[in-house]
């Protein structure tokens, strides 16, 4: 490849800019014109999710493989490379971020305290967001995983809520001990790789003795797994989300925390192949353990925000299993469960949010028979449980399908294991479903008003994509399949 | 002439200190008058030091070398020197008497350390360094109310002059395996004695003296109190300029050894993994933010000796990358002390409460600052962590580059509890807002731009740091 290669307009770098601009738009708007920022806020955001709604439909699926390549160069002397481009793998990560940062601006509407911060912080985040997905250069890669993870600090700790201090301090070290073990990896990776390069993929060219790959794997995956929430490296999430303001959680739980999947699939299992194979039994273990005991942990929770935390757990273990099957289909139920689960939790944060802001509490004994008081806010957040549970016609339901038709055939037992752990994970959303929303009416609530039409917006559109690509998965699963069928076929 | 040309941004300073010798002499104190002149002088100063940037050739008998490496040092070394003058226009933990003095010495010092970077030859190095540390002994121990730091002063000297007893034992040693004291002589012969304990020995006990100049583990234990002790503007002259001329001469001696011995490579991997985690673990419980960042020095002393430790061209030139890094963001640290604790008191952690509403851009620029030095990108700090990690990876050390994250992960803590304190805590009593002078303004988004200018551009300056390495061999 030569040292630099721009094929037409740098679309994804445009997309990245969007939200640095949004960022320096905002810092530049006086901090009292909150209206203002807001809807500058919005501005930058409806463009970075037109830009990936048509990088969607430009993607060429027949021809798969990278599209929209963009490689300049960084720096000489280390081999670092501006490399962006976009494949089936990353593409339904970029519109989930889109999709995401918009309904959660949107979401965010009501915010009055230190407006100007907030929204420059989640802008700060999302940058760091869009470059883990668009960038195939290590260096790059991990420079936006650490500028994604450090704004978390901030926002959980000033605009947060139960414990968010506590919350805020254990997320950031448990998440940076986790950058902790892949900066090592990736230095290690660079420098065996001998040939002075960044590149992720001819760095894959070069290829690692099978002692490399089995140090980095493991290093890597228990770095990124980290904010995949791995069991047993979960701890921090549920605590996370339940101290996070109600767009710091949708986009954590909806888009951070498939950075970690993704981090594995794209460097750990790129890179390493025969280490995944070595270790591949081990990541089908936690993943399997992470599924039952996020769902059983999840029965005991009387707060809705933890009761979302742990089924994130025990959802995230299902990416982890799809991944360790090594096969098209697993990786093909892996990725598109990332894509249906990000914007599932986003609609449960955002349902969540709605009703804690105007109730102040999210105790499920002390709610009750809400769906009679507000039943709109109601059938979002049911909707996103039913889709949790896996019902047909909702996304993430073609997305466990793959990944357990994959797992039972090549771990029989921890696959079957996992099934009956997604049972468990349907008995308690039906029964947080049943305590919060039916049963006897609290009258504390009675005057509460339901989600009007403009705030109602961002729920209907998330819930809108959920059905939509329930119905028609094959628009999905075309682009992923194109690039994970060339990529399976290495291990 | 040339010779002259070589030697001038050392005369630029000689001509400063000169002109605050005159004024000392006066009966009468005029500060502003003083930190007008000093400012000045210091400017002119850098200026010089950077048109004299590609100058190369030896002085003084081949004692005296100038070259790429020696002139990036003048420069950072000047660069330190103008901030602290230019943070010193209210300069209240010193008597007004002796502004003169503090201006006198502080030139002073900085030719000593100009004159360190450049020096070849084992004996004008110790000249250099001593009276480097002399002025900073008086400069330390010049803090009005010196009765109640009078500890400060005594432990810094007494500590510094054992070091600087170590070190010229060590290059009697030297000597006497080598029989020169010339460094060009000294890298022939001494790859070849590098395995005789007096050789090791010697350069252990030379390379301690400057140890104790960058405060690395164990000969930290001054670092604490001195920052505590002394003034804060002298406090940012040791914790910014004075570590740079350290760094420099760590590179310069390791680099002799470039047939490197396994037992000293051992050695310093020791060094640094000690002196990070002690560092690291101490500044955890520490609620005065100088004594914090006294510990968090003695960290990163042991980060820039991974990069040293690698003793390769990319390794040394990581450290410099790495140094000039830690000089911006730790100047950018002190900065803000100083404009905060206007009146010179030493500012505890809490009193920071409340500081993004008393003064946004003293916030953001501590912040930045705090977060270059916990090495979270884009700032400079996280790609000097990268250079110098990556260099440690060529040599094959895993083990050392896992630590060194790690405990770039327990640094994060405290400093995350300093940036709780700017942006989170409620002040217990009403603060005054903090006057931001315009120039403040200008040098801290200059500040906060260099910091993130460097650490998304590297590309320009790693070169330069390489070529300057390559000088080195």
């Amino acid at each position: 490849m030569t040292s630099m290669e721009m094929a037409g307009f740098p679309i994804l770098s445009a997309i990245l800019m969007t939200t640095v601009f949004g960022l320096l738009a905002i810092i530049f708007i006086p901090a009292e014109r909150t209206k203002l920022i807001k809807q500058v806020s919005l501005g930058f955001a409806t463009l970075g999710l037109v830009l990936c709604i048509w990088l969607y439909f430009a993607y060429d699926h027949q021809r798969g493989g990278l599209q929209f390549v963009e490689r300049v160069l960084w720096v000489k002397s280390l081999g670092i490379y501006w490399f962006n481009a976009v494949d089936g793998i990353n593409l339904p990560m970029l519109l989930l971020t889109a999709v995401v940062l918009f309904t959660g601006i949107w979401t965010m509407w009501e915010l009055e305290n230190r407006v100007k911060e907030f929204f420059a912080l989640v802008f700060l985040l999302v940058a760091g967001v869009y470059g883990v997905f668009m960038s195939m250069d290590l260096f790059w890669i991990f420079v936006w995983y650490d500028v994604s993870l450090f704004p978390m600090y901030p926002l959980i700790a000033i605009w947060g809520g139960t414990r968010k201090e506590y919350g805020a301090m254990k997320l950031t070290l448990y998440l940076l001990a986790g950058s902790a073990l892949i900066l090592p990896a990736i230095l290690y990776l660079w420098a065996q790789g001998g040939a002075n390069t960044f590149d992720l993929f001819e760095l894959q060219r070069i290829g690692f003795s099978a002692f490399d790959q089995k140090l980095t794997f493991v290093m890597l995956y228990l770095g990124f797994g980290i904010l995949a929430a791995v069991w047993p490296f979960h701890t921090w999430s549920p605590v996370g989300h339940v101290a996070a303001p109600t767009a710091v959680s949708m986009i954590h739980a909806g888009v951070l925390m498939k950075l970690g999947a993704y981090g594995i699939l794209r460097i750990a299992m790129t890179l390493c192949p025969e280490g995944t194979a070595y270790w591949s039994n081990l990541m089908a273990f936690l993943a399997c353990v992470g599924i039952v005991y996020g769902a059983l942990v999840g029965l005991a929770q009387t707060d809705l925000k933890y009761v979302i935390g742990y089924s994130s757990v025990s959802h995230m273990g299902i990416v982890g299993l799809g991944l360790a099957t090594m096969t098209v289909g697993g990786i093909n139920g892996a990725v598109f469960q990332m894509f249906a689960h990000g914007i599932m939790t986003a609609l449960f944060f955002s349902s969540v949010g709605y009703i804690y802001d105007r109730t102040h509490t999210k105790i499920i004994p002390e709610l009750g028979g809400l769906s009679k008081t507000m039943p709109i806010a109601s059938s979002f957040f049911i909707i996103a449980a039913l889709a949790g549970i896996g019902v047909p016609l909702m996304a993430s339901f073609w997305a466990e399908l793959l990944v357990f038709i994959a797992a039972v055939q090549v771990f029989p037992v921890g696959g079957v294991l996992a099934l009956a752990g997604l049972i468990v994970s349907a008995l308690f959303m039906l029964r947080v479903v049943q305590k919060t929303f039916y049963g006897e009416k609290n009258p504390r609530w009675e005057h509460i008003p339901d989600v009007n039409p403009f705030m109602a917006v961002p729920r209907i559109i998330l819930v809108s994509i959920i059905v939509f690509f329930g119905l028609f998965p094959k628009l999905m699963l075309d682009i992923i399949q194109g690039t994970v069928i060339p990529f399976a076929s290495r291990f | 002439m040339n010779d002259f040309l070589l030697f001038l941004p050392e005369f630029s300073f000689i001509i400063a200190a000169l002109v605050f010798f005159v004024f000392s002499l006066k009966k009468t104190s005029a500060p502003a008058l003083f930190h007008g002149w000093a400012l000045t002088l210091a400017g002119i100063g850098l200026v010089v030091t950077v048109a004299a940037s590609h100058q190369e050739g030896m002085l003084f008998f081949d004692c005296y070398r100038v070259d790429l490496f020696s002139q990036i040092f003048k420069i950072l070394l000047a660069l330190g020197t103008v901030w602290v003058v230019f943070s010193s226009n209210e300069l209240k933990g010193i008597d007004p008497r002796q502004h003169a003095e503090f201006y006198f010495l502080v030139f002073v010092c900085t030719l000593a350390m100009m004159m360190l970077v450049s020096a070849v030859e084992l004996l004008t190095i110790y000249v250099s360094i001593e009276l480097s540390s002399y002025s900073l002994y008086l400069l330390v121990s010049m803090r009005r109310n010196a009765d109640q730091y009078v500890e400060t002063g005594i432990k810094y000297f007494m500590i510094g002059v054992t070091a600087s007893a170590l070190m010229v034992f060590g290059i009697s040693l030297l000597f006497g395996v080598t029989h020169t004291t010339y460094m060009a002589k000294l890298s022939e012969t001494l790859p070849n004695v590098i395995r005789q304990p007096a050789a090791v020995i010697g350069l252990l006990l030379t390379l301690s003296g400057f140890f104790f100049k960058l405060a690395l583990f164990p000969f930290h234990i001054w670092a604490p109190d001195v920052y505590q002790g002394a003034a804060n503007q002298v406090t940012a002259y040791i914790a910014t300029a004075s570590k740079m001329a350290a760094a420099a001469m760590i590179i310069r001696f390791t680099g002799l050894s470039s047939a490197a011995s396994p037992d000293l490579v051992k050695l310093l991997i020791g060094l640094s993994i000690l002196s990070m985690s002690f560092g690291n673990l101490v500044a955890i419980i520490q609620k005065d933010i100088k004594r914090l960042l006294a510990y968090s020095s003695i960290a990163h002393a042991g980060y820039i000796l991974i990069g040293i430790l690698s003793m390769t061209g990319r390794g040394y030139a990581s450290a410099i990358y790495y140094a000039t890094a830690y000089l911006i963001m730790n100047y950018a640290c002190f900065m803000v002390i100083m404009k905060i604790a206007g009146d010179g008191h030493n500012l505890q952690i809490k009193e920071l409460a409340g500081l993004h509403k008393r003064s946004p851009l003293l916030a953001l620029t501590l912040m930045l600052g705090l977060f270059g030095l916990a090495g979270i990108p884009p700032t400079a700090g996280f790609t000097g962590k990268f250079l110098v990690f990556a260099a440690a990876l060529e040599k094959g050390y895993l083990f050392l580059v896992i630590i060194g994250m790690i405990n770039a992960t327990i640094s994060l803590y405290y400093y995350l509890v300093v940036i709780k304190a700017a942006y989170l805590l409620k002040p217990v009593r009403e603060y005054a807002a903090v006057p931001v002078d315009t120039w403040t303004r200008y040098l801290s988004i200059a500040l906060i731009v260099l910091m993130i200018y460097l650490g998304i551009f590297p590309d320009q300056f790693v070169s330069l740091t390489e070529a300057a390495a390559r000088t080195l061999f």
